[in-house]
Formats: structure tokens, C-alpha cells, sequence
């Protein structure tokens, strides 16, 4: 089977991508993997995942508006590219076939 | 009540967001420093603003990784700095280009290589001279002993040491472990088989060999001093003698025909080394000298050198405070003489002190004077500093030449670094060129050099890891700094201005008029002391002595004859001479002669309540006679009166000036302190002499014929039409009258002459210096002159289609150079001035510093200039327009 190079981080990030669809930037990214995960990211983590992610092929950017809050600075929007989705479609139908195979369902940690 | 004023809206820490933008790529710093602030402002309403400006930091730290750092996201193509294959393209294209300018090269190697080999043999110079002696194992607990003595002249040092201190001193002393006494004997005869040698025999003790590290070739250093007729010679002695046969167990025959003795070899020692103090052919123990005997228990007659091996630990001034208590018992004697002169103790509180100098100094003597090795390194830096400047110069001006080379490499993607390391690369491939060709000069020139300055520089010593060393970092430095700054400023050149054409046009290059300036005030500065360095010599040597010197030929007695006698044999002999006017003797000789000794006796008194210092001067009769000093009153020494050889004097016009005495004829000098002895007649009154030189300050002089003090040196006048072969007609009448010493003869005016050697040797080096020196800024300026005309040269055409003529347009390209010479003029003469009337102030007769050595030499500055500038302005000058204004 092909391998598909992303991390868990990466992936994470991707999903937050498609997730703020149009206005996906480094800030909002964060907060919203703040929001969504209870993680405690940082910016530079985020922003070196996208990197990664856009030399791989899976986003691209270009640069927004220029916008007052910001000193007048643009952002630069990732959008996910068509190679991105199919990464992510292609981790789902692994993670699924195996969940599948799997002789007894798994079970929740249910708390005592 | 005051308002407070209004809060502005709170910014991201300032620092940390100046740390980002240094660090960050240019292409993310926009969107990088906006999620940032929008962060700030963002936690600024959740966490307030000292917590937020904390999370700036700690965020702006974080960013500190290599996808947001300039040097591996660069816009462009991330070639590697230096890669093979653009080297050989870099070299490739180097060759080419210095090919191509033949003269620029050429004359940028030729001042390099010139200033390299200068400066290899003035560092060699001064190396050699500093690692004298140097090869002793434990040199820095060997010493030699000196006495230091305030005589009333002033303080003096001698390292002539009585017979008997060593032994003394090993007894005394148990940190003293090795003393060895040194005494040259001049040169003796060493025969072998009828083969017959004259060498240099050193008489020594055996702890010669302990102390010095000369290796032994054969026999061993413990015990081949052991016997008294033992010899060892040295290895080129052995040769010379031997050829291939083992020297040891023969016998050699020492001495003049006649008094012969024998001495078996007991060892072959190397060669001593160039640097060496210490200079032998061969060494014999010291109880072998004639006057062994008479003198091991004299501490009184100095003639020998002693040097000590003190035990580690042991501090040298400590142990020269040990030292006084012996002294004062050894050499008492000393101590009563010099009170007895008039002597007083220095403000360290000795009259006397028997003192030590560290082997590595003995060369410079007691006193350790190097000022003349920093002259030299001074120098050598100077004629490095204006061909650094020449070669900075050059590399400048030929930027603009350059600059399109430079432009269209950097719209073909050619970054800053490449461009400086590939110009960078061409001025240290000059630069090693100039300096292979110094060294291959230097090569060619060391005989040269040697005979001029009379050193004994081999190319041997350029091997050693201390000069490699200095040498490479001399290349190194030069190539860093002359050939660095072009190369920046070269590779900071903006491709579009430099594509159009404009940089030529920016700045005329205050860099380049600056170094102009230095060097041409550096060249004038040094023309100027070399000027005022050689009146002064001239000055010295016009100036007169007071007595005849031409005709007088003075010869050293040496301390193997008595002087009395030999005077009264070669009277006797020379009595019917017609060539030989007169015959006198003294104690001192008039100027440097060839045994190389100076010595001088004073003395000082009071009389009438005046205190007087006074030259003691031992004459024999026919002094004045024979140097035809004048006589102002009284009479001279007469031989019909007896009388005058004891406590009668002649005194010379400052002496009697001193003395206070209108009339000094007839009176009696006594010292006040001292009413009891007889005191000295005074007979006669002669004008004033120099018996010193002009190099010090005239000095009253006293003369008397007292019989107890030795005659070292015999004065011979002789007529004008004889002086052809005077010399060799005196050394047969000397050989005759003196048996077994060797004539030593020189005629006094020669001898005065080479008293101004230091001067002499001072401004033989400056005009050499101020000759390179001179030269190298002309051919800077020179080149400078040709490239500055070239750029101009479109400019010169269209002022003659408007009518200018020839010498117009050379005007006008002449002005600039001269008013650059002019203000490093207006630099160097007061610098000079101040140097020299430093300099000047260290003679008691010096020239006055005159205006016209100056306007002279700013006047010669600023032809040699318009003469250097000459050529290329008068060929641009006389080229056809049209040909200018074609040039595309």
C-alpha cells in the first residue's frame, strides 16, 4: 500500500484548513485547533505544519486582503488542494478497513 | 488637574519584533509578523498586556527554526557559496582578466613584491638580532656580569672582569652553579705539521662547555676542558686543519715562532652559530694565558668576561643585592678610586655594583638598547602600509572598469558572497604572486643586502616556525585588508545603477584620494628626515675637532707590549726618518680605530669653592706638536725638564674657564677636600678639541705625562707628499719595535669618520626606505593617474571641440593630483619637523632644522608628481577628439 506522509499534527491542520474554508490563515488556525481539540498549540507549530504541508503539495496560499487589525499586513490563506483531500480520504478508507477487520469492536474507557 | 494623557494603544515589544525581522525571510516576514500581532492583540483581551507581550516573546522565540530563517528559504536558487566547477570558472576568468590589464598587474606585483622583500629582511633583520644567543638550553638562568659604575662623567657600564671574581663567586655563592671566564685572545697561530693557521682562541674553564649548549662532535663536554693542555677545536678548525683525519689525541703547536706550546685535541665542538655572542675557533683553559699568574690574584686589572649559571629559582635582582656585600670586599679598591674622583653614589644608591645581564641580552649590551630594531620594524610597516594602500588604490579604480562584469553576474543570479569571494579571490592570487616574487627577491638580494648593512643574514633563518609565521600572516593580512575592502565594495554594487552606467559617475573616491594623501605624506615625510638625517652627518663630520686629523696615523698598542718602551724604540727607530714629522703617545684614542676600544678617564674636584669635572688625558711628549693643537699660553711638555712628567698639566681653554682663572699659567689645582696632596701646576693653556667626537659635548680636557699610567696608543705624524705607503713603512718599524703584536694602524682621520657610523648606518636606512617608499606612491599614482584619465577620457575630448588647448586640458587633469600632494605635504612637514627636532635633540651640536629642506622636498614631491601624471595627461591631451567621442 502507497504511504501517505503526513503526521498526526498535519493532519490535524488540514482538517482545520478545510474546516475554515476561505479563511484559513495562521491565527485562525490555531484558535481553532485551540477550540476544537483543547490542545495547546502555538503559532510556530502551526505555521511549520503548513509549510510542510504546502511543500507537499497538500494546500496552497495566496496572500488576502490587507486587513487594519494586522498593521495593515496581509494574511496568507491556505486552501486545501485536491491531492490534500484525497490524502485525508485515503487515511480514512485505511483507518476504516482496519477498524473493520478488527475481531471485537473497541471499546470506550468508561470512567469509573 | 492634569489630564492624563491618553493611553496609545499598547504595541508588541519592540525588541523581540526587531529580532524577528533580522531573522526572518524577507518573503514571510508579512504574514508572519501580521499572525503575530493579531495573536498580541488577540491574548492583549484575554490575559492583559504584560502576559501578552511575554507570549509575543515566547512566539517570536519560537519562530526561530529553519523554514522561517533567511538562509535556507531564499527566493532564489540556493547555490553553494563555492562549488569546483565555478572555482575553475572564477580562476579561469581571474587569469583572463589580469592578462588582459598587463600594466595594472605588473605594476601591482612589482610594488608588492618589492614592499614584501623589504619588509622579509627587515623582519629577518630584527629577528636575527633578537634571537641572539637564544639557542642556550636554560638561558634564562645564564648570565653575564657587568660592573656598573657613576663615574663623574656619568654612569657607566663594563663587562671587563678581574681574573680572580669567578672562582670568587663559585666559592661564595652555592646558587651559582657553573661560572666560566672568557677571554679572547685575538688571533693566535695554531700550527700542525708544518701547516700554520691564525685563529681565534678562546681562554676559558671547563664549565664553558656546561653552561653553553655549543654540542660536542666528539670527546665529551665533562671532561674534555680537564686538562690544562687540552684543546678543543672547532668543526670548520678541524676541516681546516685535519681535512678527514680524526683530530683527536693530536697535537697542535699554539703561538709565535719561538714560544710555542703544545695542546693536545680533546674535542671537536660545532661552529658557533651566527647568532652567537660567543665566537671561537678553538678553546684552551684560561690558565694558559701569558699573564695568568701575575694576574689570578689581581682584582684589580680588568680584561676578561665572566658568565654565571644561577640555580633555578633564583631572582636576578636578589641576587645582585647578594652581590654587594661582595664587592665591597673584593673590590675595594674601585670604590676608594672612584671617591677619590669625585664620585657619588646613583639614586638607587651605588657607587659602585657588580650587576647581571641576561644571556638574551648580553648582545645589546648591559643597557639592553633595541631602539634601532623598532626603527626598523617601524619602517618595515610604513613600506608595507603605502603598498597596501597602492594596492587597495589600484584594485579601487579599477571597480569601475569592472563594474558591468559585476552587473550582469548579478542579473545572472551571482549572490553577494560569490561576487566577493570571486573578486576577493583575485586579490589573493595577486597578492601571493607579489609575494613569491618578494621572496624570490629576497633571495636574490641577501648578498646584497649583507655587504651594504653588514649582516649576516642567510636565508637559512627564513625556515624557522617564528618567521614562516610572520611572514604568512604579513601575506595573510595584507591580502585580508587591501584586497577585502575592493572586493565589498565591489559586490555591494546595485546591478541596475551599475548596468546603466551611473556608478562611474558617484563619488570620486574620498578612499582613494584619502590613501593617496597618506601615502604621499609618508613618501614626503620620509624624504624629509632623510634630508635632515644626512645634514646633520655632514654637519658632525665638517664640524672641527681642534686638532689636525689628516696625516696622523694612530696605532693601538694592545695589552701584550708595554706602550712606553714600544713608544721609545720606535722613536729611536723612526728618529731619522724624513717622512715623520713627530711621535706622541696617550691613554686615549682620537676616534673609532681598529682595535674597536673606547675608553675615557675623568675626574672631578672642587677648587675655590667651584666644582669641576675634568677629561684625564695620559699625553706623551709632542702632543700638541704631533695633532697641532694650538697653544694659547705657556709652554708644552718639554723632555730638557724633568720635572714636567709629575703634577704638571696643560689645560685647555674651557678647563681654565671652568677653573675660574683669568691667568691659569703658574697656578696649582688642588682639590678643597683634599688640601694636603701636591697639587697640579698648570704650564700651559691650549685651545679646546674634541677627543670624543661631536657626537657628545665638548669637555674640558687635562693633560699630564704621569709615568704610572700605561700608553695605549702611539700617534705618528708624517709629511703630506708620504702618505703613499706611510701604513706598510710604520708596520715594518712596528714589527721591529713592538715583536709579536699585531699593527692595528690607521690614520686618524678615518678613525673620526668612523665614529658617525650609527648616523651613518641611520641614514643609509632612511634614504633607502624614503627611496622605496617614494617610488611605490609614484607608481600608485601613476596607475591611478592613467585609470582616472580613461574614465574622462569622452570629457577631454569634448573640451577640445570646444576650444581647449593643450595645456589647458593638463591643467585641468593636473590639478586634482597636485592638490592631493599638497595637503599630504601640508601632513608630513609638521610631522617631521616635530620627528626630527626630537631626533636632533638627542646631539649636543645639531643643524637648525631650515625651512629649505622642506619647500625642497614638497617642491621635488610635487614634480615628481606632475612628472608621473605627465605622461598620460599630455597623451590624452594630445589625442584626437574625434577618436574620444567615437568610443562607444
Amino acid at each position: 500500500m502507497k504511504r501517505t506522509y503526513l503526521g498526526e499534527f498535519e493532519e490535524i491542520v488540514l482538517l482545520t484548513v478545510i474546516l475554515l474554508e476561505g479563511n484559513a490563515y495562521g491565527v485562525a488556525i490555531t484558535h481553532e485547533i485551540i477550540e476544537q481539540t483543547g490542545r495547546s498549540v502555538r503559532l510556530n507549530q502551526v505555521h511549520a505544519a503548513l509549510h510542510r504541508l504546502e511543500e507537499k503539495g497538500m494546500v496552497y496560499s495566496k496572500m488576502g486582503e490587507s486587513t487594519a487589525e494586522r498593521g495593515g499586513r496581509r494574511k496568507r490563506l491556505f486552501t486545501i488542494t485536491a491531492y490534500g483531500e484525497q490524502t485525508l480520504l485515503d487515511i480514512q478508507a485505511v483507518r476504516s478497513q482496519f477498524l473493520q477487520l478488527l475481531p471485537r469492536p473497541l471499546k470506550p474507557l468508561t470512567s469509573l | 488637574m492634569k489630564k492624563p494623557a491618553q493611553a496609545s494603544k499598547p504595541q508588541p515589544p519592540r525588541l523581540a519584533d526587531k529580532l524577528l525581522e533580522w531573522f526572518c525571510a524577507p518573503h514571510l516576514l508579512e504574514e508572519l509578523q501580521g499572525d503575530l500581532h493579531e495573536e498580541f492583540y488577540y491574548q492583549l483581551e484575554r490575559v492583559g498586556e504584560k502576559r501578552a507581550r511575554l507570549r509575543y516573546v515566547w512566539d517570536v522565540l519560537g519562530f526561530i527554526r529553519p523554514f522561517a530563517m533567511k538562509c535556507t528559504s531564499s527566493t532564489y536558487s540556493s547555490s553553494p557559496l563555492l562549488h569546483v566547477s565555478m572555482f575553475q570558472s572564477y580562476l579561469t576568468i581571474a587569469l583572463r582578466t589580469l592578462w588582459r590589464s598587463k600594466g595594472y598587474t605588473s605594476l601591482n606585483i612589482a610594488g608588492l613584491s618589492v614592499a614584501f622583500c623589504i619588509c622579509t629582511f627587515l623582519f629577518l633583520t630584527v629577528h636575527f638580532q633578537l634571537s641572539f644567543d637564544s639557542f642556550h638550553q636554560g638561558k634564562d638562568r645564564i648570565f653575564q656580569t657587568y660592573f656598573f659604575k657613576n663615574e663623574p662623567e656619568g654612569a657607566n657600564w663594563s663587562d671587563n672582569m678581574p681574573m680572580p671574581l669567578t672562582p670568587a663567586l663559585k666559592a661564595s655563592y652555592p646558587e651559582v652553579q657553573g661560572a666560566t671566564r672568557v677571554l679572547y685572545s685575538g688571533h693566535s697561530s695554531i700550527s700542525y705539521k708544518g701547516k700554520r693557521v691564525d685563529k681565534n682562541v678562546v681562554l676559558t674553564d671547563p664549565d664553558f662547555l656546561r653552561l653553553f649548549s655549543f654540542p660536542m662532535l666528539k670527546g665529551h663536554p665533562e671532561n674534555a676542558l680537564r686538562d690544562l693542555s687540552s684543546i678543543i677545536i672547532s668543526e670548520k678548525l678541524a676541516g681546516v686543519i685535519f681535512g678527514k683525519e680524526d683530530p683527536i689525541g693530536k697535537v697542535l703547536q699554539l703561538g709565535s715562532e719561538g714560544k710555542q706550546k703544545g695542546y693536545m685535541v680533546s674535542g671537536v665542538i660545532a661552529d658557533p652559530p651566527e647568532n652567537s655572542t660567543l665566537r671561537y675557533d678553538a678553546v684552551i683553559r684560561i690558565e694558559n694565558a701569558g699573564n695568568y699568574l701575575s694576574t689570578q690574584n689581581q682584582w684589580d686589572a680588568f680584561f676578561m668576561q665572566t658568565y654565571i649559571k644561577l640555580a633555578p629559582g633564583v631572582d636576578k635582582a636578589a641576587f645582585e643585592n647578594k652581590l654587594k656585600p661582595f664587592a665591597d670586599q673584593y673590590l675595594a679598591e674601585e670604590f676608594s678610586r672612584l671617591k677619590n674622583k669625585g664620585a657619588r653614589p646613583d639614586k638607587a644608591g651605588d657607587l659602585f655594583a657588580i650587576r647581571l645581564v641576561n644571556l638574551s641580552d648580553v648582545h645589546f649590551g648591559p643597557t639592553g638598547n633595541k631602539a634601532s630594531l623598532y626603527q626598523l620594524v617601524c619602517l618595515a610597516f610604513v613600506i608595507l602600509l603605502i603598498a597596501c594602500f597602492n594596492f587597495t588604490n589600484l584594485s579601487m579604480a579599477r571597480c569601475f572598469t569592472r563594474a558591468r562584469e559585476v552587473g550582469v553576474r548579478k542579473t545572472l543570479g551571482a549572490r553577494k558572497g560569490q561576487l566577493f569571494v570571486q573578486i576577493w579571490g583575485e586579490a589573493i592570487l595577486l597578492c601571493l604572486a607579489g609575494f613569491i616574487a618578494g621572496l624570490l627577491l629576497t633571495y636574490v638580494l641577501t648578498p646584497g643586502f649583507n655587504t651594504f648593512f653588514g649582516a649576516h643574514l642567510t636565508l637559512q633563518y627564513m625556515w624557522q616556525p617564528g618567521v614562516i609565521l610572520l611572514l604568512l600572516t604579513l601575506f595573510v593580512g595584507v591580502a585580508l585588508i587591501a584586497g577585502g575592502y575592493p572586493a565589498l565594495f565591489m559586490s555591494k554594487f546595485n546591478p541596475v545603477e551599475v548596468l546603466k552606467g551611473k556608478v562611474s559617475l558617484k563619488r570620486p573616491g574620498i578612499l582613494r584620494n584619502s590613501l593617496i594623501v597618506m601615502q604621499f605624506a609618508m613618501s614626503a615625510l620620509l624624504a624629509c628626515c632623510t634630508v635632515i638625517a644626512l645634514q646633520q652627518e655632514q654637519y658632525l663630520r665638517s664640524m672641527p675637532t681642534g686638532f689636525e686629523k689628516e696625516q696622523v696615523i694612530s696605532i693601538p698598542v694592545g695589552n701584550k707590549a708595554d706602550g712606553r718602551q714600544v713608544l721609545a724604540r720606535l722613536r729611536n727607530r723612526l728618529a731619522g726618518d724624513p717622512t715623520v714629522i713627530s711621535i706622541t703617545g696617550s691613554d686615549v684614542n682620537l676616534g673609532y680605530g681598529k682595535d674597536g676600544v673606547s675608553s675615557r678617564s675623568a675626574f672631578s674636584f672642587t677648587y675655590n669653592g667651584r666644582e669641576v669635572s675634568t677629561d684625564w688625558l695620559l699625553v706623551d711628549y709632542n702632543y700638541l706638536k704631533t695633532l697641532s693643537i694650538p697653544l694659547l699660553a705657556g709652554r708644552e711638555f718639554n723632555p730638557a725638564i724633568p720635572t714636567d712628567s709629575v703634577n704638571r698639566v696643560i689645560i685647555t681653554q674651557s678647563m681654565a674657564d671652568m677653573l675660574g682663572e683669568g691667568e691659569p699659567v703658574g697656578k696649582i689645582i688642588r682639590d678643597d677636600n683634599n688640601p694636603e696632596a701636591k697639587g697640579n701646576e698648570v704650564i700651559g693653556v691650549i685651545a679646546d678639541f674634541h677627543l670624543y667626537g661631536a657626537t657628545s659635548k665638548l669637555h674640558p680636557i687635562t693633560m699630564h705625562m704621569s709615568h704610572h699610567e700605561p700608553i695605549n696608543y702611539i700617534f705618528v705624524r708624517i709629511t703630506p707628499q708620504s702618505l703613499q705607503g706611510a701604513i706598510s713603512r710604520l708596520q715594518g718599524a712596528w714589527k721591529q719595535a713592538a715583536p709579536g703584536t699585531e699593527f692595528l694602524g690607521s690614520f686618524v682621520d678615518e678613525n673620526v669618520d668612523a665614529m658617525y657610523e650609527d648616523q651613518k648606518r641611520f641614514s643609509h636606512l632612511l634614504t633607502l626606505a624614503s627611496g622605496i617608499a617614494v617610488l611605490l606612491s609614484c607608481a600608485g599614482l601613476f596607475a591611478i593617474a592613467l585609470l582616472v584619465i580613461e574614465q574622462r577620457t569622452k570629457e577631454i575630448g569634448i573640451r577640445k571641440v570646444l576650444g581647449a588647448n593643450v595645456s589647458s586640458i593638463i591643467l585641468v587633469l593636473s590639478k586634482e593630483f597636485v592638490k592631493l600632494v599638497l595637503i599630504s605635504l601640508s601632513i608630513a612637514i609638521p610631522v617631521a619637523w616635530w620627528l626630527m627636532q626630537e631626533w636632533l635633540a638627542n646631539f649636543p651640536y645639531q643643524i637648525a632644522i631650515s625651512g629649505w629642506v622642506f619647500a625642497g622636498v614638497g617642491a621635488a614631491a610635487l614634480l615628481v608628481a606632475l612628472l608621473t601624471i605627465s605622461v598620460h595627461s599630455i597623451k590624452a591631451a594630445l589625442a584626437n577628439p574625434v577618436k574620444a567621442l567615437r568610443q562607444e
